[in-house]
């Protein structure tokens, strides 16, 4: 681990290690919400903040929590993160808020979060654990992005709420259903592989 | 026993620090939501009632509160209840505004809502949902309408559904013709009153 640089730290949340195309996690939050572009920008943000911070704190405490009782600490530290986002933005972005709402408090059970905890943020110094915690958050927010763009221009005939097909387009309502998250996720997983094992023969 | 009087402390250190930083966090903000809720509110009356300048709490019980809003002259315009629907998830609040005579519907707003996103939660959107509200003839119960059944004009007592969504479109409907009655038996029993000169 200490060999990568902080390039190759970063970029393998993007593809290599991406948290939604190869690590699977957090799947409920990112079927349940990616049925528009707004709701993926928005939780992206919202699980970003919280990734970085209790990232760069848990990897600060490492040393002092026995081992036993680190998945509970751990989950203590990301509750707090999310409730002080959560309240600070019902206080001063009341807009953000109602928007968010919902997603707020799934943040915590959202497992990249713990998943870095544990597997990289408790054993790597704060500079590692930072890095990483970026990497994960922007190859996070993307893959919502690619996900929330299909369902929403599929399911909706719109992106982020402007309309970009023909009002003469019948929505395919499916894609906005949990169904849809399902199909649209499974093949954009399928097509990361693909690409993925073309560039293994190719090298 | 030093393994588990470490545990003990770590994890009881960890918890207080979170408690009181929570807690400080809770006693900063508290106000400051407070108040926007109760700004948000007050933009609902004035937005629900056409032309209202100020507006006065003049009934309230459980998630059943009316305001009456009024212009410059002190002339009543109408009221608006801030009431909550049973939705899909949890309680759907919302306002809406009625004449003074408590026959129309002017419009409806929702506050606050934990409706699925893309599709229960098209409840708030004016295109979807909202701009069928407009107007509606509160004289009679309201009633529903799938738009993608019968396409010819609403009736005035008729608001369209979400397709998709017709949980929440019902509970909705249900609410509103449950706050009319509300309202329209409140006002017979004299439980309130409209202050001040009638404008309408």
């Amino acid at each position: 681990m200490a060999t990568r640089t902080s390039w190759e730290e970063f970029s393998k949340g993007l593809w290599l290690d991406n948290p939604v195309s190869r690590q699977l996690l957090g799947m409920c939050s990112t079927l349940a919400i990616t049925n528009a572009v707004i709701n993926g920008i928005a939780m992206g943000l919202a699980v970003g903040f919280v990734l970085i911070c209790s990232s760069l704190l848990v990897s600060l405490v490492r040393k002092f929590i026995p081992n036993q009782v680190r998945i509970a600490s751990y989950i203590v530290i990301i509750a707090s993160f999310v409730t002080i986002a959560d309240r600070f933005m019902a206080a001063y972005f009341p807009p953000l808020s109602k928007a968010l709402g919902p997603y707020v408090p799934l943040i915590v059970v959202n497992c990249i979060i713990l998943g870095r905890a544990e597997a990289f943020a408790s054993k790597s110094t704060v500079a590692r654990s930072l890095i990483d915690a970026l990497g994960m958050s922007v190859g996070y927010i993307v893959a919502l992005l690619i996900l929330s763009s299909v369902r929403e221009i599929l399911g909706s005939g719109t992106i982020l709420g402007y309309r970009v097909l023909g009002t003469q387009f019948e929505p395919w309502i499916i894609m906005i259903l949990p169904p849809g998250a399902f199909i649209t996720l499974g093949i954009l997983i399928a097509i990361a592989f693909q690409i993925e094992r073309k560039a293994k023969q190719r090298s | 026993m030093r393994l588990y009087r470490r545990m003990l402390i770590v994890l009881s250190s960890i918890g207080l620090i979170s408690g009181a930083l929570l807690m400080s966090v809770n006693i900063f903000t508290k106000d400051r939501i407070a108040s926007n809720r109760q700004k948000e509110i007050e933009e609902a009356v004035i937005k629900v009632i056409p032309g209202t300048k100020s507006s006065l709490k003049i009934y309230e019980e459980k998630d059943f509160t009316v305001y009456q809003g009024q212009d410059d002259q002190g002339n009543v315009l109408g009221i608006a209840i801030n009431t909550a629907a049973g939705g899909f998830q949890d309680k759907i609040f919302y306002i809406f505004g009625l004449n003074a005579q408590l026959t129309k519907i002017n419009s409806l707003f929702v506050l606050d809502q934990k409706e699925t996103p893309g599709l229960g939660a098209k409840i708030t959107s004016a295109e979807a949902f909202l701009q069928f509200w407009e107007g509606r003839d509160a004289s009679q119960p309201l009633a529903l309408r799938k738009p993608a059944v019968k396409k010819d004009a609403l009736a005035p007592n008729e608001v369209n559904t979400i397709t998709g969504a017709t949980i929440s479109s019902r509970a909705m409907l249900t609410s509103v013709n449950a706050a009319l009655e509300r309202i329209k038996k409140l006002k017979q029993e004299g439980k309130f009153s409209i202050e001040g000169s009638n404008g309408d």
